[in-house]
């Protein structure tokens, strides 16, 4: 009896011990989770009073930055966005282009981060298929508009990276994808990265 | 004799006719009535917009292949496709339902990626793009600005 009691102390222990921690240590791996806490950190530098002001515009865009950097696989969104041409290019335009790209989307989408007044983020679901997932999310503005977000992610080394975006259902990539194809039918990759270089000068 | 002969000619022009209506139908509508070549694909859409099966799928506007079923599957569409044989896809390869015209015919369009991975046959395409819902859409640019 007294046996009985202790086995089942201990083991009601061990599931309490299982809910507090084993759980959230195998779930602070997911997809939704990474989104969740990339978002988190965003929502707060944007919020910090230390931060806020022109005169801080730079120190907070570069931390920013840093956390997106964190979670977005550059290089696979410039290498989708670049496609076919991405295989004809040398290792250091590789590099070139990922950075050009990277400061392009950042530069189209700092303003509208920056001009964030309260939305809610509603995370709706993740599906993951083996290396793959989908996180979902709703952002909710004051004046009640939902636009769905969907992100697409891929694990490589043990970690959950972005690779797209789709914003009701238009796909970031796609949408560089197809004018990227039509400056390079027009013209050279040569002249892309220039028009890339002064778009990425112009709004800085 | 002569009235035999008659009657077996107009036998077989119809029969002629019949058989050359068959092969036109067949060929109009794109049948494919051994098989078909090509090799299948799936992908999985959160909205198809009212594609239809027997829709073409195209690269850079030309054919490359078709619809050859669509499914409902755990509330999504499950569309299988059917591209033609010699063509690779990258794995980072997009497909997106879209419109002839303002109000026309859905088709699926695919955009090549830059990825070294090739989609192998009754492989996925996991980049895809549902339907745009222009009504959404409208109803989004008429009402959003409360």
């Amino acid at each position: 009896m007294g046996i009985a009691r202790v086995w089942m102390r201990i083991s009601v222990g061990l599931v309490l011990f299982g809910l507090l921690t084993g759980t959230p240590v195998l779930r602070a791996g997911g997809p939704m989770e990474g989104i969740r806490e990339t978002t988190g950190r965003i929502l707060q530098i944007l919020s910090d009073p230390s931060l806020e002001g022109k005169e801080h515009r730079a120190e907070r865009r570069r931390r920013i930055r840093e956390a997106v950097d964190e979670r977005f696989d550059w290089e696979a969104i410039a290498r989708s966005a670049l496609s076919t041409q991405w295989r004809n290019l040398k290792p250091a335009e590789k590099d070139e282009f990922t950075r050009l790209f990277s400061s392009l989307v950042e530069r189209t989408y700092m303003d509208r981060l920056e001009a964030y007044s309260g939305e809610d983020v509603v995370y709706l679901d993740e599906e993951t298929f083996d290396t793959r997932a989908k996180v979902r999310v709703k952002i909710v503005t004051r004046k009640n508009q939902e636009i769905p977000v969907e992100y697409r992610l891929r694990r490589g080394n043990g970690e959950w990276r972005v690779y797209d975006i789709l914003i009701e259902g238009v796909s970031l990539v796609k949408n560089y994808r197809v004018q990227f194809n039509d400056i390079l039918a027009k013209s050279s990759y040569a002249e892309l990265v220039e028009r890339l270089k002064a778009k990425v000068q112009q709004e800085s | 004799m002569r009235k035999f002969d008659l009657e077996l000619s107009v036998g077989l022009f119809i029969l002629a006719g019949i058989l050359c209506l068959g092969y036109l139908s067949v060929r109009l509508a794109k049948m494919e009535v051994l098989g078909g070549q090509g090799y299948e694909l799936h992908a999985l859409f959160t909205n198809v917009g009212g594609l239809k099966e027997g829709a073409t799928v195209v690269i850079a506007g030309v054919d490359v292949g078709r619809v050859q079923s669509i499914t409902l599957e755990n509330y999504r569409a499950e569309v299988v496709l059917s591209i033609q044989e010699d063509l690779e896809l990258q794995e980072d390869a997009i497909a997106s339902i879209k419109t002839k015209g303002l109000i026309g015919e859905k088709y699926i369009q695919i955009t090549p990626g830059g990825a070294e991975e090739i989609i192998p046959p009754g492989g996925k395409i996991w980049e895809t793009e549902p339907a745009v819902d222009l009504e959404q859409l409208i109803s989004q640019f008429a009402f959003g600005k409360i």
